[in-house]
């Protein structure tokens, strides 16, 4: 099989047959659901209920603010118990709405009602998206219906449904595709009726012969949708080395796919965007991997979004050994936990829980130079001259050499010999240069607004001389 | 079920990624040790088990160097990641096997000590310890560091007169022929590792299968050497010449071994090709236009000495940056790998190009200005000669040169000295005026010191006396042979006679007295050795005068000696 590919990257132990095998099950919980305003990328939602308020599962509970925003939606029925700071997968409490569930999961009316959506407009189909709150359910958590509002329709040529899961242990994409690849062929109909030039690939990474097999199965007799396969390598699913794999373009941090005709989503998103227009359904759920050698019964399981990852956990039987630690998504770009008591969110893929700790195990030594980071960097970047710059606190010198093309996929750091933490430099180098922006920026606007306060009292006053003299 | 709790009591908590390769540093350079293997071995078949001492000595002299800092320092210790290992190895490699044990060893503590951990240790040194302690053995301990101790050599096919105990490279330079097959498989004379290209090439493979080099910069820097030698080699694209060039010379296990090492070569991708370009023109520059016939440890350290300034200007364009934004299409890529070749084409040929054309310009004018300086040594000993003919001009003349030598190699009177030329100073008439014999003596402290003796015959007698001595070359010790330049010493040869009583040459005698009498030098104080080197010079100049004065060219030399009393008299 000829697989396309990127330049770059590496291949990580990648321990999916742990829960490859193991069908979706459903898992619900009782007690209390936590709704995080902001579970994507973008201005957090504003709650737009109270605290005593009933809801019931499929109402509207955040309201989306700006453009680039997404509005959150409850996934039981019950009663809103509090509207507050809650602490979240990346350590920090952000403002959440938590509701008490009745145990009912009454829906509101309408939902689940099929749609004739081959019939729907271009603006049906963006708003159900918009309406069911669904953004990128692959880790970043872009809002999708502005992805599918791309300035020009008719320039996007590709509309990549991105099935290549390449970070190591998670399954639940590839699961999707093994028992609902039917929805992904028809959630993908349904974008590409949004760009008539576009053509549907579906690319999965060639570790899983089976679904490519099915997938191509399905795809059978659609003119304008073709499976890819895609070499197995870490990180072929980044969006930017998947674009490239698939048709060759380049985009850089300050582009977005659809610049080069190219729009990119994860199955899990078209199964989604499938079910919100022709099933009424908005974003309610998420199939996440529950794995790692600590867990007892590594399964698939679909969870409602606001579940406690406790609750999956203990719903697979809780751990066989001792554990060390516990990864909320996968083990190259997943957050490490202190506390389980966190809820699954839009953009979560797994909870991987591990015997050992192989950061704490393996000790740093001095950068030999060996340059297999420089070699393996999807980015085309130099990290130990970037590690140079940025231990220095030289932050221009690391913007100099890309800092800021960087996507904190890991790949350097999980090559090095030394074990250098390279990623968490850059993590931290980056951090410290938007700070800087932003705060250039707050004073360039400081700035500006006092040169115009100048010049309109300056105006005034010519203008006041002026009426005086008349 | 209620496990969860105890298990997770103190879950690790660290930034992404959680997963980390299996490679270690300590693997990486264990791999490398056992790449070294093969030449290793192959160096204990052929030059026997003292080859394997040499190794260990070397390798135990780095190990315990490093200990012993980083234990004196208070730093942790860390031999266990095996880069001494790997710095011993490649020193004990480029030893020659029958090197007395303490020069690895003391090579091993310098490098280890001086280039390594004073410069901070593991990471931080800015030259290849191995290389730059070769190179100052090499500096330090010339004759031993380039005994190869070679008797015969059964892997040469054709003889070249006074090429013996060289190295194969050197053979070709001197315009020998080797075989190819004793090249590849290392039946040659050389350092202990370099020798077996076949046992070199099979470490290079477990390195490059195991993922620990990449071909960039071997394939540029042997690219690189082959294209400057058929460019400047003077034989073109003849296929053996060309192999042998790059089998011999320790270049394979320079460019797998050395060229490759992490700490001291470039880390980006474009960076490590010019490097290899870099220092295969260095190589091929030492190799064709220097000294000596080996240039490879040379090129490598003034290569690593670059590394930074070639690194600063070939960091990569970023994903989607610059040149990827402009192209659409997948062949981007290779496009751009491409240009890289043919950039890297380009630079090897203008630069080559320059080099040689340097060369070329430089060649002539180089000649003649040794000869203008030989000219004008001529015209200081015997001045006024309308023309100096060289010995090669009287068949009689250059056979008596020639049995003065092998009298003088075989009776040892004068130690091992040479006659080189005898040269004819004649008139406007073609009347002998004089002679300037050329001589080395092989015996000085420093090398060769090579002089030319003047002679003419006394304005009032007649009787051939020398008009002084000048040096052609020496390299004596500073404030003490070099002495030997100073008048104080070179003016006493000035109008001793060439021959003694009963017509035969004068043999001069070196004192330490102080008082020299007729036939005597005064020593130089502290340089006997330089003093007899020459005095022994001029004794065998006086002899090629003597055998020349009492041939065919004797009557000439006479009617000329009278016709300038002669002119004295009028």
């Amino acid at each position: 099989m000829n697989s396309a590919t990127f330049k770059g990257g590496t291949h990580p132990f990648e321990g999916k047959s742990l829960s490859e095998n193991s069908e979706i099950r459903f898992a619900e919980f009782s007690g209390d659901y936590v709704f995080p305003m902001s579970q994507h990328i973008g201005a957090p939602a504003k709650p737009c209920v109270n605290v005593g308020d009933h809801v019931l599962a499929g109402q509207k509970i955040g309201e989306a603010q700006g453009f680039i925003s997404a509005d959150v939606i409850s996934s039981v029925s019950g009663t809103v118990k509090k509207v507050e700071p809650r602490m979240q997968v990346s350590g920090q409490p952000q403002m959440s709405v938590v509701i008490e569930s009745d145990g009912k999961f009454e829906t509101v009316s309408g939902i689940g009602e099929m749609n004739d959506w081959q019939s729907f407009s271009k603006d049906d189909i963006r708003k159900a998206v918009k309406d069911a709150g669904i953004t990128g359910m692959g880790g970043a958590g872009f809002p999708t219906y502005v992805k599918l509002m791309p300035k020009d329709d008719e320039a996007i040529d590709y509309f990549i449904a991105n099935g290549s899961e390449c970070e190591p242990y998670l399954t639940s994409d590839y699961r999707l595709m093994m028992e609902e690849g039917e929805k992904i062929v028809a959630g993908l109909k349904i974008c590409l009726m949004l760009f008539p030039n576009a053509k549907g690939v579906v690319a999965i990474e060639d570790n899983k012969p089976k679904a490519i097999a099915h997938m191509t199965e399905l795809c059978k007799g659609e003119q304008r949708i073709e499976v890819r396969a895609l070499k197995t390598k870490y990180p072929e699913g980044g969006e930017r080395q998947l674009i490239n794999a698939v048709t060759g373009r380049y985009i850089n941090s300050s582009m977005l796919p659809a610049d080069v005709g190219a729009i990119v989503d994860n199955v899990a998103t078209i199964i989604a965007i499938y079910e919100a227009v022709a099933l009424s359904t908005p974003l309610m759920e998420k199939v996440i991997t529950i794995t790692g050698d600590a867990v007892a019964e590594p399964s698939n399981l679909r969870v409602r979004i606001g579940s406690s990852y406790k609750d999956a956990l203990l719903f697979v039987g809780g751990l066989k050994k001792e554990a060390k630690k516990v990864i909320c998504g996968g083990p190259m770009m997943g957050q490490a936990l202190f506390d389980l008591d966190v809820p699954v969110t839009k953009p979560s893929s797994a909870l991987c829980v591990f015997e050992h700790d192989e950061v704490a195990e393996k000790p740093t030594t001095p950068c030999i130079r060996c340059a297999r980071c420089v070699n393996a960097c999807p980015e085309f970047l130099v990290p130990p001259m970037m590690v140079k710059a940025a231990t220095n606190g030289d932050l221009e010198g690391f913007e100099a050499l890309n800092g800021m093309e960087c996507m904190e996929c890991g790949t350097c750091s999980y090559v090095c010999p030394a074990r250098r933490p390279l990623t968490q430099i850059f993590k931290q180098a980056r951090k410290m240069v938007m700070n800087k922006r932003r705060v250039e920026a707050a004073e360039k606007r400081q700035r500006e607004e006092l040169e115009r306060i100048a010049s309109e009292a300056a105006e005034a006053a010519r203008a006041a001389a002026l009426e005086r003299l008349k | 079920m209620n496990n969860i709790e105890f298990t997770l009591e103190k879950p690790h908590v660290s930034a992404s990624p959680h997963q980390r390769t299996e490679v270690t540093t300590a693997r990486l350079m264990t791999d490398v040790c056992i790449a070294m293997l093969p030449a290793l071995f192959w160096g204990v078949y052929h030059f026997g088990m003292y080859s394997l001492l040499v190794t260990a000595a070397t390798v135990l002299a780095c190990v315990v160097s490093e200990y012993a800092f980083e234990y004196f320092m208070g730093k942790p210790i860390t031999v266990k990641d095996m880069s001494a290992v790997v710095t011993g190895m490649i020193l004990a490699l480029n030893m020659p096997p029958y090197i007395p044990l303490w020069i690895p060893m003391l090579g091993g503590v310098f490098a280890i000590i001086v280039v390594k951990q004073l410069y901070g240790g593991l990471g931080q040194n800015f030259m290849n310890p191995a290389l730059a302690a070769r190179c100052f053995l090499l500096i330090s301990f010339a004759r031993q560091m380039t005994d190869f101790s070679v008797e015969s050599m059964p892997w040469a096919t054709t003889v070249v007169d006074g090429v013996s105990g060289a190295t194969p490279l050197a053979y070709i330079k001197a315009g020998g022929e080797v075989d190819i097959t004793s090249l590849l498989v290392g039946n040659i004379p050389g350092t202990i590792g370099e020798v077996s290209v076949i046992a070199l090439l099979i470490g290079a493979a477990y390195l490059l299968i195991r993922g620990v080099i990449t071909l960039r910069i071997p394939a540029s820097y042997i690219l690189t050497v082959l294209v400057f030698t058929a460019f400047f080699g003077g034989r073109g694209l003849d296929p053996y010449y060309l192999l042998c060039e790059i089998c011999a010379g320790g270049l394979i296990f320079g460019a797998f071994f050395m060229a490759t090492d992490y700490v001291t070569g470039p880390l980006t991708p474009n960076g490590q090709i010019i490097y290899g370009i870099i220092i295969g023109i260095l190589t091929g520059l030492f190799r064709l236009f220097g000294g000596s016939a080996e240039g490879v440890s040379y090129a490598i350290i003034l290569g690593n000495v670059l590394c930074p300034l070639i690194e600063k200007y070939t960091v990569p364009t970023a994903f989607g940056k610059g040149k990827y934004q402009k192209s659409k299409t997948r062949s981007a890529e290779s496009k751009l790998n491409n240009m890289v070749v043919v950039k890297t084409f380009a630079i090897t040929l203008v630069s080559g190009v320059l080099l040689g054309g340097v060369y070329v310009l430089t060649k002539d004018p180089i000649d003649k200005a040794n000869e203008a300086a030989l000219y004008s040594a001529y015209e200081e000993l015997v001045p006024g000669a309308d023309k100096y003919v060289d010995m090669s001009e009287s068949e009689a003349l250059a056979a008596a040169v020639e049995n003065i030598n092998a009298e003088l190699s075989e009776s040892g009177v004068y130690g091992d000295v040479t006659v080189n030329n005898v040269v004819t100073a004649t008139d406007g008439s073609g009347n002998v005026m004089g002679y300037v014999v050329d001589v080395t003596d092989h015996e000085g402290y420093g090398g060769d010191i090579q002089i030319t003796v003047g002679y003419m015959p006394d304005g009032d007698t007649g009787e051939i006396k020398s008009t002084g001595i000048s040096f052609l070359a020496i390299a004596e010790t500073a404030g003490l042979g070099m002495k030997a330049e100073e008048p104080q010493f070179k003016d006493q040869f000035t109008g001793k006679p060439a021959m003694a009583e009963g017509d035969a040459p004068l043999a001069l005698t070196v004192t330490k007295s102080g008082e020299a009498g007729d036939t005597e030098i005064d020593a130089i104080s502290g340089a006997t050795i330089t003093s007899n080197a020459v005095t022994n010079a001029v004794n065998a100049a006086n002899m090629a005068v003597h055998a020349a004065v009492s041939s065919d060219a004797s009557a000439v030399f006479t009617a000329a000696s009278a016709e300038s009393s002669e002119g004295g008299n009028e």
